[in-house]
């Protein structure tokens, strides 16, 4: 069967990509692992969704029904509860391997792939906790589909490692279920989650936030339950510092330690591999290395909006598009666009020449809070464009618009943070 | 009143209890755990040594060249995975090498098969992230990797299949002498009469002994702490890699796995609590700092666990595989610590035929049947394979475990298979659904609703563990 884009993943990322490219009037087929469509906003039932998009707040469900209600007007072609288990190419064509218990295996082929995975959530192992490995430790996301998907809780005495927004929103929601929450505690010096879920979600329920800290040990009781965490505090070097130790009896620790973009996927490709991103490499077009390959939304950069999620995945659709349409002008060569001072990461990495827009879209985050911050964009030692930002946090990832005018033909460009002066 | 009860059920019980299904004999298998292969066989380096190590002349030494070469049969009749990695001991100075001499003679006494010693440039031909330090290396081409649980499933499953009982969750609480053999008093009620008793039961065995006698060994616990690489960093390193043996044993090892994940480790450590093992940042640390003077550029950022196993190490400096002296009809199977996996496919036999004397007693059952039929993985099967499968059952094509290709059937025959398991860690144990890269993040959900489906019971019944493990605490929504 052949199709002229198969979307993979059915979440936020994938249902905006593939409206817009249906829209366009190209054959799209979407390919979602869950039994629905929605993606993990399913799972996130409180609000402060679509202030962005569509100047409402939504919860997650009815961010997710916006999408999926113009999606199947639209009538695109989708397979639920299937999982791709093989992805190649080869000449021009991709063969994605599907399986599911109605169809069994199935190849489908197309000659472009949008990506929209989503990402997964960091373990505990990931992050090597020492202690014993009773159950009870669990990620943040994984406790709140139990709670809000299925109705079940896991514990009824909860700390919480990590001051991510999954992390955060699940304090809340495990306090209003009747569970008492000992506390969160947070590496960094600052909060890793947005500052009107701090408000909301701690403030408001007097649940303390214990920055510069982290779980030291995970003790189980007889039964592999978890009976105590041991929490201590660390200096800037991430160094625990000896006799800072507080013990507290949890029956559960969440871990909001992290999303990992998830591109397991691609693993037989051949992409290049951003070790920031842990993602892959994409021009501006959201194009990976392999040509037809396009990869938005937190497969590609774990954002902190889904607003953001639906515009990025937007503009891989349109993206989509005009390759689809031979949308190209001239030869095409690539420029790199680097991270320099303060600058954790950048999307995207590439600049292709050959695709002549308006603006580009440039996300990224900085390593440090600053304030009167200016972001400043270097080519071939020149200062080519520059944008005042006032206030950013490593929590909230920035995305500015560059004009393309203002880029050189040749030489690679560097981003960087500074301190206005 | 049953012939012979086995306490225990890790690698070695197991053995012992398929090696006494080859007899006309009444035999129970007692396990305090709720699976087989829940403690020392847990958690270890799952290598199949080529005896390189153990005093020549020595049980070990014995047992696990004769265990190593049984393990190809146990392949073959039990489907039991090996993955025939061979290993290399590792020198880096004119020291290190002279202890190699010393390895090298052990295995020649020992009789180790087509060992032989290259140099560092001709084992980095072979390995090229070899440490560039490494001077010299002593091959061992015979060395293994298996898949402890798979091994005490296959053979567990293989007793039960010739008519051996066996029973999990049971703890024994008292032994006592009794004319004619003992009675063993199980979770401090029921009670079971048996001519001869096998002491199977790890860091239990001497406080088990002590029931009756005083034991001729103590147990001195070791645990090792490891790092699981995740297997997409499969072919990193294709043998075993080992360190120079210290006091504080092997040392710490770079081991692949049959299923492509990598292990470092062990740190190596005397502990007080016999059942608790746990990893510290101090023993983590050990392995990332010890595993670099092996191989180049380690990919530490494909961690996706840490663990801590414990060890059975005794007094006796040797297995100690005997019957009492005072109580006829008990038999030790005591410190068996490593190369205890290794020997496992030999133990068996040894402790029937060569201690016990079974044959002496007992008949062979005519109607043995040494096969175990395979653990199906549905996704390393050729196309046309699967294909009928799928035809047969659709559930062969709906995918619960992403990471690693798990599907619901393979859950479903899991929960019901002969050795069928209702907890969470005995699913992973046995199809492997969540021991990938999200831990179980994307697949666990969907797993107990399998599991609370399959029996038809409540998700607050749900076990991860032992029977009080229970993985949630309340339903939030009332029932309609």
């Amino acid at each position: 069967m052949m199709k002229d884009v198969i979307v993979i993943g059915g979440g936020a990322g994938g249902l905006a990509a593939a409206i817009e490219i249906h829209q366009a009037g190209k054959d799209v087929l979407l390919i979602e692992r869950e039994e629905f469509l929605g993606g993990i906003l399913n799972q996130c039932i409180h609000n402060g969704f679509g202030l962005e998009v569509f100047k409402e707040e939504y919860t997650g469900p009815e961010y997710a029904n916006q999408f999926i209600d113009v999606f199947l007007q639209e009538k695109i072609d989708y397979l639920l509860d299937t999982t791709v288990i093989g992805l190649k190419k080869e000449g021009h064509i991709f063969t994605v391997e599907t399986s599911n218990e109605s169809q069994g295996i199935e190849f489908y082929q197309t000659q472009t792939v949008v990506v929209s995975t989503g990402s997964y959530e960091r373990t505990r192992g990931q992050i090597s906790i020492p202690g014993d490995r009773p159950y009870g430790v669990i990620t943040a996301g994984s406790a709140q589909r139990y709670l809000n998907t299925d109705g079940l809780l896991v514990g009824k005495k909860v700390f919480i490692l990590g001051s991510g927004d999954i992390g955060l929103i699940m304090a809340r929601r495990m306090k209003l279920e009747g569970a008492e929450v000992l506390g969160v505690a947070e590496i960094m010096p600052h909060s890793n989650g947005l500052n009107r879920n701090i408000v909301q979600c701690l403030n408001d329920f007097d649940i303390p936030l214990y920055l510069s800290h982290t779980v030291t040990e995970i003790i189980a009781d007889d039964h592999q339950r978890l009976s105590k965490i041991k929490v201590s505090k660390v200096d800037e070097s991430f160094r625990v510092i000896k006799g800072s130790e507080k013990v507290f009896e949890v029956d559960t620790l969440l871990l909001s330690i992290g999303l990992i973009p998830d591109v397991t996927i691609l693993d037989d490709l051949g992409v290049e591999i951003d070790k920031r991103t842990k993602s892959v490499k994409v021009n501006q077009a959201y194009e990976t290395n392999i040509e037809g390959l396009f990869v938005c939304g937190n497969a590609l950069q774990v954002h902190d909006l889904v607003d953001n999620v639906t515009l990025e995945s937007k503009r891989a659709g349109q993206a989509v598009v005009r390759y689809l349409n031979k949308d190209k002008v001239k030869e095409n060569h690539t420029l790199s666009l680097n991270p320099g001072t303060n600058l954790a990461y950048i999307t995207p990495q590439r600049l292709d020449m050959g695709l002549e827009q308006e603006n580009i879209s440039l996300s990224f985050r900085s390593r440090k809070k600053m304030e009167k911050a200016v972001c400043k964009i270097y080519q071939n030692s020149q200062l080519i464009f520059e944008k005042k930002l006032f206030f950013v946090l490593p929590a909230e990832m920035e995305t500015i618009q560059l004009p393309f005018k203002t880029i050189q033909d040749q030489g690679d460009l560097k981003v960087e943070l500074e301190v206005k002066s | 009143m049953y012939d012979f009860i086995i306490i225990g059920a890790g690698v070695i019980g197991s053995s012992v209890a398929r090696e006494l299904s080859k007899y006309q004999a009444k035999t129970l298998c007692l396990e305090k755990e709720n699976d087989v292969a829940n403690v020392q066989s847990l958690a270890n380096s799952a290598i199949i040594h080529a005896g390189h190590n153990p005093e020549p002349g020595s049980l070990k030494a014995i047992l696990s060249i004769r265990g190593n070469l049984l393990y190809d049969d146990w392949e073959k009749d039990l489907h039991i995975p090996l993955l025939r990695t061979g290993a290399f001991v590792v020198a880096h100075n004119k020291e290190e090498e002279s202890k190699l001499e010393d390895i090298l003679e052990t295995s020649r006494k020992n009789k180790v098969p087509n060992y032989e010693i290259l140099s560092g440039d001709q084992a980095r031909k072979i390995e090229p992230n070899l440490a560039k330090s490494i001077t010299k290396v002593l091959s061992l081409p015979s060395t293994k990797v298996t898949y402890p649980w798979e091994v005490a499933f296959a053979c567990m499953e293989n007793a039960i299949d010739n008519g051996v009982e066996f029973q999990k969750n049971k703890l024994v609480t008292n032994i006592s002498v009794i004319d004619g053999g003992f009675e063993i008093e199980v979770n401090h009620k029921e009670k079971y009469r048996t001519k001869n008793v096998i002491n199977a039961a790890g860091v239990d065995s001497s406080n088990l002994g002590a029931f009756i006698e005083e034991p001729p060994f103590q147990i001195k616990p070791r645990k090792g702490e490891y790092f699981v690489l995740d297997k997409r960093v499969e072919g990193f390193m294709k043998h075993v890699i080992y360190p120079l043996p210290s006091d504080k044993g092997k040392g710490v090892l770079i081991t692949p796995q049959v299923h492509g994940n990598i292990l470092l480790g062990p740190s190596s450590e005397y502990i007080d609590d016999l059942h608790k093992a746990k990893t510290t940042d101090e023993g983590l640390a050990y392995i990332k700092k010890h595993s670099t003077a092996l191989a180049e550029n380690i990919p530490f950022h494909m961690i996706i666990r840490s663990f801590a196993g414990i060890r059975s190490t005794s007094t006796y400096d040797d297995f100690y595989i005997k019957e009492s002296s005072e109580n006829k009809g008990f038999y030790y199977l005591g410190g068996i610590e490593s190369p205890g996996l290794t020997a496992a496919p030999a133990i068996g036999p040894y402790l029937v035929n060569e201690v016990i004397k079974v044959k002496n007693n007992y008949h062979p059952k005519a109607d043995f049947n040494p096969y175990r039929s395979q653990r199906l993985e549905f996704h390393r099967l050729p196309w046309q394979e699967k294909k009928k499968l799928l035809d047969e059952d659709p559930l062969y094509g709906r995918i619960i475990c992403k990471c690693e290709k798990i599907t619901e059937k393979e859950i479903i025959d899991a929960i019901h298979g002969p050795l069928g398991s209702h907890s969470i860690k005995g699913i992973k144990k046995r199809v492997r659904a969540g021991a990938g890269l999200c831990q179980g993040g994307y697949c666990e959900e969907k797993i107990m609703k399998i599991i609370a489906r399959e029996l038809d019971i409540s998700p607050l019944d749900l076990e991860y563990d032992d029977l009080k493990s229970k993985l949630f605490k309340e339903e939030t929504k009332v029932k309609k």
